[in-house]
């Protein structure tokens, strides 16, 4: 694990090299295949007698091992979003295709089929099953999709996230960043196509916060897998490549750019 | 091996393997293991005790039969019956009763003889002792030239043991004295006390002569199932004087005995179930909440609904087949100590435990974790996804709606599978609804109430309020749990005790013990006179005749078809004579003489109304009428459908009168008193020779002096029926006692919903603890705030209980056991103490762990 005087030569280390890869990204876009497209989606409840739109009619593309962040305030509809984009939630009305997938148009169980095979998940509240061990839980989603060796798998990403000698431990047993770190393995164990991460440092304190996000991303860019996370953390949603902002259930593209060299020139200034 | 099958298994198969194993072991499981393993216990346990006790009482009864059934005639059995009972290994034996007059010297008494096989009895203990002063021993078949008398024989006779009596034309030596005659209660009116003799030396007596009245009883006993058809096979071919009958068809006051306390062991059974269904519902909807996350979890990695599914169904079959199996051998292990507790007072036979208890208990289990579990789990298996997201809603209350009806309808099933009878399940289920419904409106009020008057009570009964009405939809649902629990456990007390004090307020310290019969008319004077002398608690003299109501207004009543049908209505209205006076028994339900209206009836004339008499309608005859009349008791004249003014024909001997009916009584059974159906005036019974009869109470001191002055009247038959009333009062002690042993196991039920109760809701209060923790408050607080929580959820649910258990006694005493009802205000302080004191400590024992964790901890714990 990283000492902790190392940790902001790190973290600027790995801002640096995002640059690099988001700019790498800008010229590699329209080669990409799309991963994630939406069109003129919104989403409304009924409450008693009157209409609450929580988001109005949204478009957006996500490119394939993009990693994109879902910015704004509580209750401006990001997590609605998320929920939608990874097929827990129907829109009221729009498009939604998750690896040409049509969401909007499948039942619940053909959505649980989509996720099984593309989709992983990091929650805010780690959301480990209490009754099984740390390995157990990594092994799930494996199992889930059918594939063969789930425990080797999940042994080996136990060992990535350093809580190998922790398998056999429950989730009461272990700490708030240890449970989070074993989300992670458990994330990413089929490899998913798409990942998508709820506030995922939300419940931890900076310091823990700081090597979970080092850990995600650091996964995310070895297994090569689109993310999108859910975030008011500005911080670490400058480590993705782009930003979007929802604001009363409208969504705006951040001028990517203009924001890094800003953050980055920022950054320098402090350091 | 069991890796490997693990390995190529499907993942929710080794999913649902894996969550049950340490669930299990991490203690997940035990409340709901609990709850399964309780109501298959409690049911199982309760089911084969009752069915234990039962088989109990009645080989017990069976005793004062001596025997399975009995056959009884004026004549000999057709041999055939004989001969099928031999097809069918089924033992017999034989009686012969005849009253004769026996001598000793110069002494002489009119005694009944019961002329008995070697193999008498069948059933039950034939006891005496060969002396005075030794313990009684067995009578094992009675030696030829021998015979066993009742003691009062000796006295009356002026014989010893070894003395001869001389019984018609042969000489008998007296064996010994008899102490316990197992049919004896089937016996009671006969002419005098009992001697027993052989049978083969009942033709030397010369007694049975043509014309001379008998008795013969074939009494038969043997395997159930034989004993059944052999019943089924005779019972056809009977005709009108020939009687069969087995200890329950008897209706004398011990089937009535019977009856209620199979009644009453079956309800507390019913109840021990309602109890463990509750344990279940609460166990169960607290899993269904808890899972809740993990299938949210499993959906959004990709889980289908039918993958959750099965995963689930194999997870909750599992985990009730476990259950169901520990609870089978819990409650074999609970009948077995139950059993070993009565022993000593009841005849057990192990051996005979059938089916029933085993098949009860498995569909009692299979009811409660599928339809007390059906909603939850359905429930849980439909959780969305999303709910990761949006979170999980906890304690919900339960919402009404058709997924209520199915918990409701495996209620009925169980309480009918049980009890098998309808409207005491009907009742038992609608009343539980209805008191639900009304203690979850009043829980709530009364809540709502307690967190004002709270507010100004000290810290920390000002916390325990507000936290008991903060919880108000969770602790509604305790609330009603709590309440119902309680209810049932007074409920049972209560009834236990009524039913108790109805059966011996039917034995009063003054219960005449001696009937005097046969007193002729100068007769009278003397024993009223000696009676006073030693202060004899009598009843007065009766006037006494046997006759027949041949006609009701000139409408002849006897015949076959009358008699069936009146012997149909008799079993009808049995609940309400089955309390008649010994003497009415003797009138109405002899073995000898059961039939309809046209058997014989005791008749007697009176110038004043007996006491424990009420004229209902019409007018009791004045001192100087002249007019002949009758007055007829109120149930006998419903039954025969006679009114004021009707005209009946009553034949004595050969004469043939008719009066018409003045007066309807209503006349106390219960009493004891010396009761008559049908009471003449004077004028009506002038040219008719009668004797009279009378009811003495004897303390045993005078006993000897009462039986020596009685030997100068050799005419007058004494019956002493101390022992049969000792034998009565015996068996219900031991019914009390099997009552009160299920009442213990009830007690034990009871207990164990609450603490699955406080149990369900304690990840709930390990929140808030630490919160309050949190907030700085101090270890005393926390304590007494939680101890007076409980205590408040517990005094409120006593009220609600007893409030409750009253409508339900009032329900029970005048719908079901046909009692008086009765008021227990008393047993209001009881409910009210006792749920306070016990859902308090039962809240503190669970909550006590928690409360001594460290603050560090509890918040380690729980955030």
């Amino acid at each position: 694990m990283l000492l902790a005087n190392d940790e902001d030569v790190v973290v600027k280390i790995k801002k640096l090299k995002n640059i690099k890869i988001k700019m790498g990204c800008l010229f590699m876009k329209s080669d990409s295949e799309i991963i994630l497209k939406i069109s003129a989606l919104t989403k409304s409840v009924q409450l008693e007698d009157k209409t609450l739109e929580l988001l109005q009619p949204i478009d957006l593309t996500v490119n394939s091992g993009e990693t994109l962040a879902i910015v704004g305030s509580s209750g401006s509809g990001k997590t609605t979003l998320l929920s939608i984009l990874a097929g827990l939630d129907l829109p009221t009305s729009g498009e939604v295709y998750l690896k040409n997938h049509p969401l909007h148009q499948f039942n619940e169980e053909q959505r649980s089929q989509v996720r099984a095979n593309h989709v992983g998940f990091i929650f805010q509240q780690f959301l480990l099953i209490n009754s099984l061990t740390a390995l157990e839980n990594v092994m799930l989603p494996a199992e889930l999709a059918n594939l063969p060796d789930a425990k080797e798998l999940g042994l080996a990403l136990l060992e990535q996230v350093g809580l190998a000698e922790r398998a056999d431990h429950y989730p009461s047993q272990l700490s708030g960043g240890e449970q989070q770190r074993v989300a992670i393995a458990r994330a990413f164990i089929t490899k998913p196509d798409v990942l998508f991460a709820d506030e995922p440092t939300g419940n931890l304190d900076t310091k823990t916060g700081v090597h979970i996000e080092d850990l995600l991303f650091e996964l995310n860019e070895k297994l090569d897998t689109t993310l999108i996370l859910v975030t008011h953390d500005p911080k670490l949603a400058l480590r993705c490549q782009r930003q979007v902002e929802m604001d009363c259930g409208v969504l705006q593209e951040k001028n990517a750019n203009a924001q890094i060299s800003n953050e980055f020139t920022a950054d320098m200034k402090v350091g | 091996m069991s890796e490997l099958i693990v390995k190529s298994s499907p993942a929710w198969l080794k999913q649902s393997l894996r969550l049950l194993h340490h669930e299990f072991r991490r203690g997940e499981l035990t409340i709901i293991f609990l709850a399964i393993v309780l109501a298959v216990g409690t049911v199982f346990s309760l089911t084969g005790f009752t069915e234990q006790i039962k088989q109990a009482i009645m080989s017990n009864s069976a005793n004062t039969i001596a025997a399975d059934r009995v056959f009884g005639a004026n004549r000999k059995i057709p041999i055939e019956f004989l001969e099928k009972s031999e097809e069918l290994s089924i033992k017999s034996a034989n009686k012969i009763l005849v009253d004769s007059m026996v001598f000793a010297g110069d002494n002489m008494l009119l005694s009944e003889l019961d002329a008995v096989s070697d193999s008498y009895p069948l059933r039950g203990k034939f006891m005496g002792k060969v002396s005075l002063n030794q313990p009684p021993v067995s009578i094992d078949g009675i030696k030829l030239g021998t015979a066993w008398v009742e003691e009062s024989v000796l006295a009356r006779l002026d014989v010893e043991i070894g003395g001869i009596i001389e019984v018609g034309a042969f000489p008998l030596t007296i064996a010994g004295i008899i102490t316990e005659i197992p049919d004896r209660s089937y016996r009671m009116f006969v002419a005098g006390p009992a001697i027993f003799l052989n049978i083969e030396d009942m033709p030397k007596t010369e007694l049975i002569q043509p014309g001379s009245r008998v008795y013969y009883q074939y009494l038969f006993a043997g395997e159930q199932d034989d004993v059944e058809t052999f019943e089924s096979w005779l019972k056809p071919q009977l005709n009108d004087t020939q009687n069969w009958y087995d200890a329950k068809s008897a209706q004398s006051r011990l089937s009535n005995v019977l009856d209620r306390s199979e009644k009453f062991l079956s309800l507390a059974s019913m109840l021990g179930i309602v109890l463990a269904a509750v344990a279940v519902a609460v166990a169960s909807r607290r899993y269904g909440q808890r899972h809740q996350p993990m299938v949210a979890v499993f959906k959004a990695l990709g889980a289908s609904k039918l993958h959750v599914q099965k995963l689930y169904m194999l997870h909750w079959g599992l985990l009730s087949l476990i259950s169901i199996s520990v609870g089978l051998v819990m409650g074999y292990l609970l009948m077995l100590a139950g059993v070993s507790a009565i022993e000593s007072y009841l005849s057990l036979d192990e051996s005979q435990l059938s089916l029933t208890p085993f098949f009860t208990a498995i569909i009692t289990g299979l009811l409660c974790a599928v339809a007390f579990a059906i909603h939850p789990i359905t429930e849980l298996i439909s959780t969305k996804p999303l709910d990761v997201i949006r979170g999980f809603s906890q304690n919900v209350l339960p919402k009404f709606g058709w997924h209520q009806l199915i918990p409701l309808l495996a209620l009925f099933a169980l309480l009918m599978l049980f009890s098998r009878d309808f409207m005491m399940s009907l009742s038992l289920l609608l009343g539980g609804i209805l008191v639900s419904v009304v203690l979850l409106f009043l829980g709530r009020l009364i809540m709502g109430a307690g967190r004002t008057a709270g507010s100004k009570a000290g810290k920390s009964w000002h916390l325990a309020l507000a936290n008991l009405k903060r919880r108000a939809n969770e602790n509604s649902v305790q609330l009603v749990s709590f309440t119902i629990a309680i209810q049932l456990l007074l409920l049972i007390t209560v009834m236990k005790s009524s039913i108790l004090e109805e059966w011996q307020s039917q034995f009063p310290e003054n219960t005449p013990n001696h009937y005097l019969l046969n007193i002729n008319a100068d007769e009278v004077l003397p024993l009223k006179t000696f009676a006073e002398e030693l202060s004899i608690d009598n009843q007065g003299f009766y006037s006494i005749f046997l006759g027949r109501l041949s006609a009701i207004n000139n409408e002849k009543t006897i015949n076959i078809e009358d008699e069936k049908n009146s012997d149909e209505n008799e079993n009808k209205s049995a609940k309400n004579e089955s309390n008649k006076s010994e003497l009415d028994e003797d009138n109405e339900e002899k073995p000898k003489g059961r039939k309809g209206a046209g058997r014989e009836l005791s008749l007697t004339w009176q110038l004043n109304l007996p006491i424990e008499n009420e004229i209902v309608e019409g007018e009791w005859w004045q001192e100087n009428d002249n007019m002949p009349q009758v007055s007829m008791e109120s149930g006998m004249a419903e039954r025969l459908a006679v009114k004021l003014g009707d005209k009946l024909t009553f034949t004595i001997g050969s004469d043939e009168f008719t009066v018409p009916v003045t007066s309807i009584r209503d006349v106390n059974w219960k009493s004891r008193q010396l009761n008559f159906i049908m009471i003449f005036n004077q004028a009506a019974i002038k040219n008719i020779e009668s004797t009279s009869i009378s009811a003495w109470m004897v303390p045993d001191e005078k006993k000897k002096q009462v039986y020596r002055f009685l030997s100068a009247y050799p005419t007058i038959s004494v019956m002493d029926f101390g022992s049969i009333m000792k034998q009565l009062m015996n068996m219900i002690d031991q019914v009390s006692i099997a009552i009160e042993l299920i009442l213990v196991l009830v007690i034990l039920a009871g207990s164990l919903v609450l603490v699955a109760q406080v149990q369900a809701s304690m990840e709930e209060r390990e929140r808030e603890l630490a919160i309050l923790r949190t907030l700085g408050a101090k270890g005393t607080l926390l304590r007494n705030s939680v101890l007076f929580e409980f205590i408040a959820l517990g005094g409120i649910a006593g009220l609600m209980a007893s409030i409750a258990m009253e409508i339900a006694v009032y329900f029970l005493q005048t719908q079901v056991f046909e009692m008086a009802a009765s008021f227990h205000f008393s047993y209001w302080l009881v409910g009210i103490g006792a749920g306070a004191a016990f859902v308090g400590l039962m809240g503190m024992l669970s909550c006590w762990r928690l409360l001594n964790l460290s603050s560090v901890t509890l918040i380690r714990r729980t955030m």
